[in-house]
């Protein structure tokens, strides 16, 4: 993962007053998503001010569980439910417009604005997610993708150390946190005596620069390592992601997914609100007299996604599960030198069966 | 910042002939300044219905060769078009034909249906490289849907070419069978090379066959068909085992592919 350059003059120690200042700054600067509460959830949405922002709550995630509690402190939960995919990789995108004259058809490219966009709170799995999602439409593609790349090239990020783990998150076990080590312009780490905010940037120095603000000391940089220390001891390794990897690829045979065919709805939960998972379909949105090429998210999971001649080359559920996982875990890292999978456990929590990841790696890795 | 070019673009090419081939098959020749290589497809584009990939059947001077049969959606608008009239698509996408696996040997060439479309172009070309023998069969289900009838003369004339019909007809003098009978006939040397492109069941049994003849699998190459939507590895519609068709393939040879393409449902 690509580190932005962090170096000593670059880690500050703000309170609270200066937190609030810096939302400001960059609602002047960006527009903002931030997580919010929302429907008893937490999501990214757009948020104009710092009292919008889910601040001291606790989200409790289970297998096919969700719930919200207060909480003292201040960035004491995880993750939103929803991912940053949602806006870098949006649920339908039009690409284009295209307008039937006389017998000529003219295309109008709707390429996306170019506003300057600041996600607030991002967490080490998502910026994580974003590694992978850029090396799928960018970095890893012959053809590169110029819509992705402008949503992606007007983006600012502030991440945030986790000092709290759910049931359902295993970023250890994927390698990708809780330490938030690249990938940011700005990085807040909650501290008994405020906050530690770390440049990781020339923009995110840039947008600093009014900010009251002290350095900060080796003590405060010894705290925040001892968080994300706590924060792994609020995990268990799951499995060995390298040898999960080597040995899937010798468990294709069908008795190994049959068990989790038998419980799977195949309802698409999963891959949508995954932060990596990408595959889209191409819709046709037609008007009377023009047609909008829409991409929009689709899901291995669905009934028509492997259709050959109106025939599905997937008809039973166990293959699609088959399908999915192995990508994940296995498939990914060929294909773009990442796994699919981040840990952060959203699969595990909205899936309506409770399926859990972890133990149907474990489960067929071991068998 | 640098500017990307938007791979979804389409152009547009006009229709300069159009053969009917069959009931719902028609050929089109498209005029192009496109460069392609065969094997390739491009995706074409048919207003308010969406895109089909479809392969490039040749080049013939500055002209696009696509055949194209009227099963879905698009297929059906696009086999509608007349002389004159416009064709919009984008391409050309994927890998081509290792011709070159073949120089100053054997090259046997087996093509199934609307395969002999994706097989046609290298074949074409075989004719000026350096090939010992080159042997090409077709198979078809019927007399009604052979394809390029108008080309048999020709390519009899440098290389054996066989046809066979799964149902007789009483037009039809040739051969009537399976391809994997004819094949079962045919003596081959082991380091024959193998392009293939044909209905999935088509080519695994053909494999099996080739493989009881002694013909080393790393040497046989498919030509494999999949739903695809964008060509550019993104949608992940075409993905078997690792590979996107689309852009890994549409060819691969046959050893890379083989765990993935025999199992069921992969």
């Amino acid at each position: 993962m690509e580190v932005k350059g962090e170096d000593e003059g670059s880690n500050y120690l703000i309170d609270l007053d200066s937190l609030v200042e810096l939302f400001g700054i960059l609602s002047q600067r960006y527009r903002v998503w931030a997580p919010k509460v929302k429907d008893g959830v937490i999501r990214y949405m757009p948020t104009s001010s710092f009292g919008e922002l889910a601040l001291g709550y606790r989200n409790i995630e289970l297998p096919g569980y969700y719930e919200l509690k207060k909480e003292e402190g201040y960035f004491t939960y995880t993750h939103p439910v929803n991912s940053l995919k949602e806006l870098l990789h949006p649920p339908e995108l039009p690409l284009m417009r295209v307008v039937k004259q006389s017998s000529e058809l003219l295309f109008d490219y709707t390429m996306p604005n170019g506003e300057r966009l600041c996600l607030f709170d991002v967490r080490a799995c998502d910026l994580w997610a974003l590694e992978v999602l850029d090396r799928v439409f960018i970095k890893n593609n012959p053809k590169p993708d110029p819509y992705y790349k402008s949503l992606r090239d007007n983006l600012f990020t502030v991440g945030v150390n986790c000092s709290y783990a759910t049931s359902t998150c295993f970023c250890t076990t994927m390698g990708t946190g809780p330490e938030v080590r690249g990938g940011y312009d700005l990085l807040l780490t909650e501290l008994k005596e405020g906050f530690l905010l770390q440049v990781g940037s020339e923009e995110g120095r840039e947008v600093i620069g009014p900010l009251k603000k002290r350095r900060a000391e080796e003590r405060h940089l010894q705290e925040k390592e001892n968080i994300i220390k706590r924060t792994e001891g609020m995990m268990q390794k799951d499995f060995h992601r390298q040898e999960a990897r080597e040995r899937l690829y010798g468990r294709m045979d069908e008795t190994y997914w049959e068990p989790v065919g038998k419980r799977c709805l195949a309802c698409t939960n999963c891959t949508q609100v995954c932060p990596t998972c990408f595959c889209f379909d191409m819709v046709e949105k037609n008007g009377l007299s023009e047609s909008y090429r829409v991409r929009a998210w689709d899901s291995c999971f669905s009934p028509s996604f492997a259709t050959l001649h109106r025939f599905n080359l997937r008809q039973s559920i166990h293959s699609r599960y088959r399908q999915w996982l192995m990508h994940k875990f296995a498939y990914w890292v060929d294909q773009f030198g990442t796994y699919g999978c981040v840990g952060c456990g959203r699969c595990i929590t909205w899936c309506p069966v409770g399926i859990d990841v972890r133990q149907e790696v474990r489960r067929i890795v071991q068998a | 910042m640098f500017k990307l070019e938007n791979p979804y673009a389409l152009r547009r090419g006009r229709v300069a002939k159009v053969i009917k081939e069959t009931e719902n098959i028609y050929t089109f020749y498209i005029e192009t300044e496109e460069q392609a290589r065969p094997g390739q497809y491009n995706m074409l584009y048919a207003f308010g219905m969406g895109e089909a990939p479809i392969t490039i059947a040749s080049m013939e001077g500055e002209y696009l060769v696509h055949t194209v049969r009227a099963v879905g959606d698009v297929t059906r608008h696009i086999d509608e078009l007349k002389e004159g009239e416009i064709l919009y698509y984008r391409g050309p996408y994927g890998n081509t034909w290792d011709i070159e696996r073949a120089h100053k040997g054997e090259l046997l060439i087996i093509s199934g249906g609307l395969g002999l479309a994706a097989t046609r172009w290298v074949f074409e070309q075989a004719k000026t490289h350096h090939i010992k023998r080159l042997i090409h069969i077709y198979g078809s289900k019927d007399y009604h849907s052979l394809l390029y009838r108008y080309l048999y003369e020709h390519w009899h004339s440098y290389s054996e070419f066989y046809i066979t019909l799964e149902r007789p007809d009483p037009r039809w003098n040739g051969r009537v069978g399976l391809v994997t009978d004819l094949l079962r006939e045919i003596e081959l040397k082991e380091d024959t090379v193998v392009f293939t492109c044909g209905p999935d069941p088509m080519v695994k049994a053909c494999v099996s066959l080739l493989e009881n003849k002694g013909i080393k699998v790393y040497n046989i190459y498919a030509s494999l068909e999949r739903h695809m939507k964008c060509s550019l590895g993104t949608c992940g519609h075409c993905m078997i085992g690792p590979y996107f068709v689309c852009k890994d393939g549409p060819i691969f040879r046959y050893d890379l592919i083989r765990e993935y393409f025999e199992r069921k449902e992969v």
